[in-house]
């Protein structure tokens, strides 16, 4: 009896993947694991027991993006924020946007309950908040529900990041609008070299301790894949200093941003921790002794495809060719 | 094993947009078990504390004795088959 009915549900969930439109093709089978969500459930699980409201990083990354709200005239009455720095996102929103109903999501159980138990010091602002625990890859929400959808710093965890974006696209009302901010690829550069100058000298090989990110040329195509009309993307970098090397993994581990890569290697010898800190420190240490990291902000907005919008015209549209612009145009005084 | 005996609700804000996560057809709220369940696919979700948890992991396939839950699987499944062709 059970055993038929877990093929039948496996059977079903196959078949309605593939014909779910828009999602493209087998979501289950066909798509390459590359991080660990479960283990990246468990380190937000941990993030949310050290975090930081002070994050200079997190805050003003979470600022900066809520700060677009206010260059639109739109109003946006119901938000969904999915994860990543889910509470700097709660505390700057406050007053920004219209924002009436915020919904907000992470995967981790910690985390949310976090920012819900949080949210009876910030309940002046007369935002009705609502709380669920849920994963980017398989968004629970209804379509065309919400005006807009926010994601700080989580969604360069996503093992399929298209898909995650087309089911926010789908989850967003008609000229709703996808903000989002992830690492991109010049992050932790440093850290990188250090590791595998280390990893060299002491093991004679190296792995993956960092994670693969995204580059900026590849943000505009993912807006454009997911179906999002009018993308925009924009980078930032931001330095941040540190004391040593182990107050950056520090800082990491409080983010929720340490490897969770499924091949990684499990164990990290002592040894070669000490060394990559130390190369770290000898390569790029600063005059006063403070070790910087690089962080690439890379912010992205789209939106929900609506009639109002404006868009280029077909190619192969045109019907008066560049050689007759002047004659059919260039009576008309402006 | 139900966790934490008292019943939570939901607010209503959730209950309008939760969906199923797997399937994306809507859940229903279970008050005896308090979890949401989504009949399309014969799963069911944990409330804890008033927070759903709708990871797919966090899922349970209902082992119930009566076959309600595979005649729904089959039924949605007809109707699927039936629009595609």
């Amino acid at each position: 009896m059970n055993r038929p009915a877990g093929n039948l549900l496996r059977s079903f969930l196959r078949r309605s993947f593939s014909t779910a439109e828009n999602i493209d093709g087998n979501l289950q089978s066909s798509k390459v694991q590359i991080f660990d969500r479960d283990l990246k459930r468990k380190q937000r699980d941990r993030a949310a027991w050290l975090l930081n409201r002070k994050d200079s990083l997190v805050n003003t990354v979470a600022d900066n993006l809520v700060d677009r709200l206010e260059d639109v005239k739109k109003t946006f009455p119901s938000a969904l924020c999915l994860g990543g720095s889910l509470e700097a996102i709660r505390r700057s929103v406050s007053g920004r946007g219209g924002i009436e109903k915020l919904i907000m999501m992470d995967s981790s159980y910690d985390m949310v309950k976090l920012c819900k138990d949080a949210e009876k010091d910030l309940s002046s602002d007369g935002i009705e908040t609502s709380f669920l625990v849920g994963d980017e890859e398989f968004l629970p929400i209804k379509e065309s529900s919400v005006d807009l959808v926010i994601s700080c710093l989580g969604l360069h965890w996503t093992n399929d990041l298209p898909g995650a974006m087309i089911q926010s696209r789908l989850a967003l009302k008609p000229d709703g609008l996808f903000l989002a901010a992830i690492f991109g690829g010049e992050t932790l550069k440093e850290l990188r070299i250090a590791c595998t100058i280390a990893h060299m000298e002491r093991e004679g090989g190296v792995s993956p301790r960092i994670s693969p990110l995204a580059q900026v040329r590849d943000a505009g195509n993912l807006l454009t894949r997911a179906g999002f009309t009018l993308p925009g993307v924009d980078v930032d970098e931001y330095q941040v200093r540190y004391n040593s090397a182990l107050e950056l993994i520090e800082h990491l581990r409080a983010m929720g941003e340490t490897n969770a890569l499924v091949n990684r290697i499990k164990f990290l010898k002592r040894d070669t921790a000490l060394a990559t800190a130390a190369v770290y420190e000898s390569m790029f240490a600063a005059e006063d002794g403070t070790i910087p990291a690089t962080f690439q902000v890379i912010y992205m907005t789209g939106w929900r495809e609506h009639e109002s919008q404006q868009k280029a015209k077909r190619r192969g549209s045109a019907t008066v060719s560049f050689k007759d612009i002047q004659k059919e145009f260039g009576g008309q005084t402006p | 094993m139900v966790r934490g005996s008292r019943v939570v609700e939901i607010s209503k804000t959730l209950s309008e947009i939760l969906v199923c996560p797997l399937s994306k057809q809507p859940l229903r709220v279970c008050e005896k078990s308090n979890s949401l369940i989504s009949d399309a696919i014969g799963v069911s979700f944990p409330i804890v504390d008033g927070i759903p948890c709708l990871v797919p992991r966090d899922g349970e396939i209902i082992e119930t004795g009566d076959t309600q839950s595979d005649y729904k699987v089959n039924s949605v499944d007809a109707e699927k088959d039936h629009k595609t062709k």
